[in-house]
């Protein structure tokens, strides 16, 4: 290829050699050109600089998924990533996770295409209905039913992404979206059959939603995953965990299975107003069923509150009249129960007259800003982190006490990878004096899931080496910091447990940014 | 050494390949199949189809008015048996696909849609949006994984064919896992191995389309046919020959020149833009050649002018071309033309078969782009070449499963496959020379490109074949530099070389040889079709001093050879 030499990049290549079992990086500088691909690189590498170097590459047109690695910290194609759009001037290339490395950037795909043998990739139907001559009728529009899901090309970056495929019991996203692309196939008769392979394993999805972020051909796994789940619900076929949760919801209005007369126990002490005895407020405090009931998050929603007055906001919360917001009943496919929380919870808000919804639950937050029908009311909400990173640059917090600690933050998946919520809570952590803020490997978009969401938090019950959770803890040992910084309920609860699995719970601690800011007030 | 049995060896897991495991395996439940492939299946090129594949569905087309297209565009090259055969069972292979669970575009009505495409006198070409090849792949694949007696041998390169007494006996291959050279034994061998395009520099195949099929039926002894055909597509993508469907042609698509004319008025005034591809490729290449071309940094193009057609159109029905022109091209197809120029793109030779897949090795089958039974003649129309991957590749399954029930495995000795490892291991992977395989693939493909492209002529054949032989004595002299056993890709580069230089041989060989214009082989110095000297198959045969060449008449059944006007 010819034309103009843009720039010269370095490339670092994440190695391994199978034969002294040593991994280790090169670095290559390499000229680009305008329309340098990724692939290119490689290849120009190769045959220039390192005649070693190796790598799957076929179709060079990202419609074959051989050569998925991980960019600096995504994974995606080689060949259908432009080198200058990355815009870095130092480029990281390592093998893609959850993939076994056999050499370099190869890594052994027979995990992942083992997962297609338990599922039918061709139409089932009564023997009979394959006797007729012609096609089976299907309209345009029934193809667009299921046309999205079709796109799959098996590159394996969703599954190489995916928190929940660290279990191998998984499908993988993958696997369970091409299981129901089937499903919803108007030509298909196998609905019974398919649910099978999904019914055990289905629930280790935390909804995290990497395998849709990152697919080369926007295929929503994450989507699919819910609606199977929503048929197995409805089909009755589902673990006595999920079962539990679903009860509980129904009964108490929480997943927790407790009374709602409860709900307001965290406030105890504090003149928090509630409705129905106040109408309305500026903000409308949704403090999320865990930090609610559970003792365990008490002062995070209580430093929420009394930094709150001390700010003079008019606030209020919907005291007992707080439904669970229904995320995780969404997510575990009860869409019928999602409803009736939603219509409850939208009952009261229209009731109540409030500015903006402020909410200490990542999971709330998303769910009242793009799910049906909270989303229809476009309300103003807010997470927790939002509200304060603005309430600091406007010099109305004011940390003062130093917090001399190594901190790294690791960011909820439905904040940072669903809502783009990135730089605020790091923004709060920084103005912290004596905080030494650092980022754990994977951080941002690339951030992998605590293992919380999707419902998983109530329903866990995977070998602990197999949980997210304890991944993630060891990444954040690996670094030294002495806490891991959260801003989600969930993650709060999975993390915490999974120090005190690996016994780490002298070496790091699992903070709420409201946990560290109090100390620092 | 290991050595693995199985009744029936499929080497190779694209359209063809696949195709022919279902159908062994359809054919008997009691035979042993393997499958064999230096890819897993579905990184294998033939994903990258994109336009459709050609069938008679509706009731005003006609096998006859499919095969007449077929034997026109091939420039009556084409066995006409073959031909006729062929177009009676595509439409059976679009209804199997279909109930596997294909997602044709469909008609208002719920049938099976089909598109316009070059040199086909009636929409024909069923499709599914343009990503025609990757859905028909992911579907054999699935279907293909159901069987319990078909084992998978994913990325395993296949070195070489053991043949005894003329009769298949078994392959090697190298276990890129482990890096060991495996020998297999089969009662029968369906290669399915696809072209060897790689020999050219700018061309739509995908890096491993490297023929080693071809190769090593013909280093076995199996005649190679009409080589000298090779496609020239008419719209590869500026600049990495990334291919832009003809199909965006078929939906309406402009080729346009540098002073903004429609310049296929004056090359096919009937047919414009969907004329044969060789017709087209040729109209592109005159008018760069002539100063007509657009210029850009990559050297001088054509534009694919789709802007007409509509953000709509152009999402419903080439979603792929918009996000790989927009990806690799840098432009926006609903926006501005694309930059596209001829690039090498089929084999219309191959391992010589008849109509049934047999080659002239016992046991030995061959279907898809790797063989030639004449299907194609001296140019392949647009979509045939999937509808060949899927009936021939069926034939092939059948043929090969029937065998193998009626006979019994050929014994071969150990020292076949010493042989074959001190060549791999000793020979190209112990040589300590001072050439590197990267720069003799490229030179070879810049000769390819240069001497042997859409217009040929005497003394550039002649120089090209010269300095592809140089280059064979010159990888006797390598170094490959990767010394281990694990997934040793530059191993099998070099191996994939060694099989291009002889591909590349042959094909320059046949070119010379043939004397006259026909379908995609241009003789600027014969540039006239001549029935009386060449209606005839070119066969090539492996000798110790380069190929020798042999004639075979054309099978005609119908249609007597005509002037051929678009």
């Amino acid at each position: 290829m010819n034309g103009d030499v843009v720039k010269t990049i370095e490339f670092r290549i994440r190695r391994y050699d199978p034969d002294t079992k040593k991994s280790y990086i090169s670095t290559f500088k390499v000229p680009i050109r305008r329309g340098t691909t990724v692939l290119d690189v490689l290849n120009y590498i190769k045959e220039n600089l390192d005649e070693k170097l190796t790598f799957r590459r076929s179709c060079r047109m990202g419609i074959c998924g051989s050569c998925a690695v991980n960019v600096n910290g995504k994974p995606m194609l080689a060949c259908y990533t432009q080198v200058l759009d990355l815009n870095a001037d130092i480029i990281t290339i390592e093998p893609l996770s959850n993939l076994p490395v056999i050499k370099d950037l190869v890594v052994d795909i027979q995990p992942f295409f083992q997962k297609f043998r338990k599922i039918r990739n061709v139409l089932i139907k009564p023997p009979e209905s394959f006797k007729v001559q012609g096609e089976f009728i299907q309209s345009p529009e029934d193809l667009k039913k299921y046309w999205d899901l079709t796109l799959c090309t098996k590159c394996s970056i969703c599954y190489s992404a995916c928190p929940a495929a660290i279990d191998e019991r998984y499908l993988g996203p993958s696997a369970l979206s091409t299981n129901y692309r089937f499903i919803a196939d108007s030509r298909d008769e196998g609905l019974e059959e398919r649910l099978k392979p999904p019914a055990d394993n289905i629930w280790l999805c935390t909804s995290c939603n990497s395998c849709t972020l990152f697919c080369p051909k926007l295929v929503n796994s994450s989507d699919a995953i819910v609606e199977t789940r929503s048929l197995l619900v409805e089909s009755g076929v589902v673990p006595k965990t999920v079962k539990d949760v679903l009860e509980n919801v129904m009964r108490y209005h929480n997943p927790l299975g407790i009374l709602q007369s409860k709900r307001m126990a965290w406030a105890e002490g504090l003149n928090v107003k509630t409705y129905p005895k106040v109408n309305r407020a500026d903000v409308l405090f949704y403090v999320c069923c865990l930090t609610a009931f559970d003792v365990r998050h008490r002062e995070i929603v209580r430093t929420m509150a009394s930094i709150m007055d001390k700010l003079g906001v008019n606030y209020a919360t919907l005291g007992i009249e707080e439904w669970c917001c229904g995320d995780h009943v969404l997510r575990m496919g009860e869409k019928g129960l999602f409803e009736m929380l939603a219509e409850h919870n939208i009952a009261v808000f229209q009731k109540f007259n409030a500015n903006s919804i402020v909410t200490i639950s990542p999971h709330c937050y998303n769910t009242f800003k793009n799910e049906r029908p909270y989303k229809d009311l476009q309300l103003n909400v807010q997470h927790y982190t939002q509200f304060l990173a603005e309430a600091i640059e406007e010099g109305k917090i004011k940390p003062t006490k130093p917090y001399n600690k190594r901190v790294a933050y690791h960011d909820p998946c439905f904040l940072g990878k669903r809502n783009q919520v990135y730089d605020e809570p790091r923004r709060i952590l920084q103005s912290i004096k004596g905080l030494e803020l650092v980022e754990m490997r994977r951080n941002h978009e690339s951030s992998f899931c605590c293992g919380g969401g999707g419902g998983r938090v109530w329903t866990e019950e995977a070998e602990p080496e197999k949980r997210p959770c304890i991944e993630r803890v060891k990444e954040a040992l690996e670094l030294g910091v002495d806490v891991i910084a959260v801003a989600c309920p969930l993650c709060i609860a999975t993390l915490e447990d999974a120090t005190k699995v690996l016994k780490a719970e002298d070496k790091i601690v699992v903070k709420d940014i409201l946990e560290i800011l109090k100390e620092t007030l | 050494m290991e050595i693995l049995a199985h009744d029936i060896l499929i080497v190779g897991a694209g359209l063809a390949g696949l195709r022919a495991t279902i159908s062994a395996a359809e054919t008997s439940n009691k035979i042993d199949i393997a499958v064999i492939s230096k890819l897993h299946p579905i990184r294998s090129h033939s994903v990258c189809a994109q336009g459709g594949t050609a069938a008679v569905m509706n009731e005003k087309d006609s096998f006859d008015l499919h095969a007449y297209d077929t034997v026109k565009g091939a420039d009556f090259l084409a066995d006409q048996d073959v031909v006729e055969f062929f177009v009676r069972q595509a439409p059976k292979e679009i209804i199997l696909l279909e109930h596997w669970g294909l997602p044709w575009s469909r008609t208002p009505e719920g049938k099976i849609d089909q598109r316009p495409f070059g040199g086909h006198s009636f929409p024909r070409a069923c499709f599914a949006a343009d990503m025609t090849g990757f859905y028909e792949m992911h579907t054999l694949y699935g279907k293909a994984i159901t069987y319990e007696n078909v084992k998978f041998y994913d990325e395993f390169f296949a070195t070489s064919l053991i043949v005894e007494n003329n009769a298949v006996a078994g392959l090697t291959a190298i276990d890129l896992k482990t890096g060991e050279l495996v020998a297999f034994k089969a009662k029968a061998i369906v290669m399915a191995t696809g072209g060897h395009e790689r020999i050219y520099e700018f061309t739509t195949f995908s890096h491993p389309s490297t023929g080693d099929g071809m190769a090593m039926a013909y280093r076995a002894g199996a005649p190679l046919e009409d080589m000298e055909f090779v496609q020239f597509h008419p719209t590869g993508l500026v600049p990495s020959g990334v291919l832009i469907t003809e199909g965006a042609r078929g939906e309406g698509g402009y080729l346009i020149n540098a002073l903004g004319e429609r310049f296929m008025q004056r090359y096919a005034p009937k047919m414009m833009e969907l004329a044969p591809r060789d017709v087209v490729a040729r109209a592109e290449q005159k008018e760069i050649n002539e100063g007509r071309g657009f210029t850009g940094p990559y050297g001088p193009y054509i534009a694919l002018d789709l802007t007409h057609l509509g953000e709509e159109k152009i999402n419903e029905r080439l979603p792929l071309i918009r996000d790989v022109a927009k990806r690799l091209g840098g432009v926006d197809p609903v926006k501005e033309p694309i930059p596209v120029r001829p690039a090498a793109h089929y084999s219309m030779g191959g391992i010589k078969a008849n109509i049934r897949t047999e080659t002239p090795i016992r046991g030995l089958y061959a279907a898809g782009e790797c063989a030639c039974y004449s299907l194609h003649g001296a140019n392949r129309l647009g979509t045939n070449s999937t509808a060949e991957c899927l009936v021939f590749g069926g034939v092939a399954g059948e043929e090969a499963a029937k065998y193998a029930m009626s006979t019994n495995f050929q014994e071969f000795s150990k020292e076949r496959v010493i042989a074959e490892e001190k060549r791999i291991y000793d020979g190209i992977l112990g040589r300590e020379g001072d050439e590197r395989v990267p720069q003799l693939r490229e030179e070879m493909r810049k000769i390819m490109d240069k001497k042997v492209g859409i217009f040929r002529v005497e003394n550039e054949l002649k120089s090209a074949l010269k300095e592809i032989r140089d280059i064979k004595e010159r990888f006797r002299n390598i170094r490959v530099e990767d010394k281990s056993k694990t997934f040793n890709t530059g191993l099998t580069t070099a191996l994939e070389l060694d099989f291009m230089l002889d591909l590349a041989e042959v094909t320059i060989i046949s070119a010379l040889a043939r004397t006259e214009s026909r379908g995609a082989h241009s003789r600027l110095d014969y540039p006239e079709r001549d029935d009386k000297n060449w209606l005839v198959h070119t066969l090539a045969y492996y000798t110790v001093d380069g190929p020798k060449l042999d004639y075979i008449p054309v099978t005609i059944t119908k249609w007597q050879p005509a002037a051929r006007k678009y």
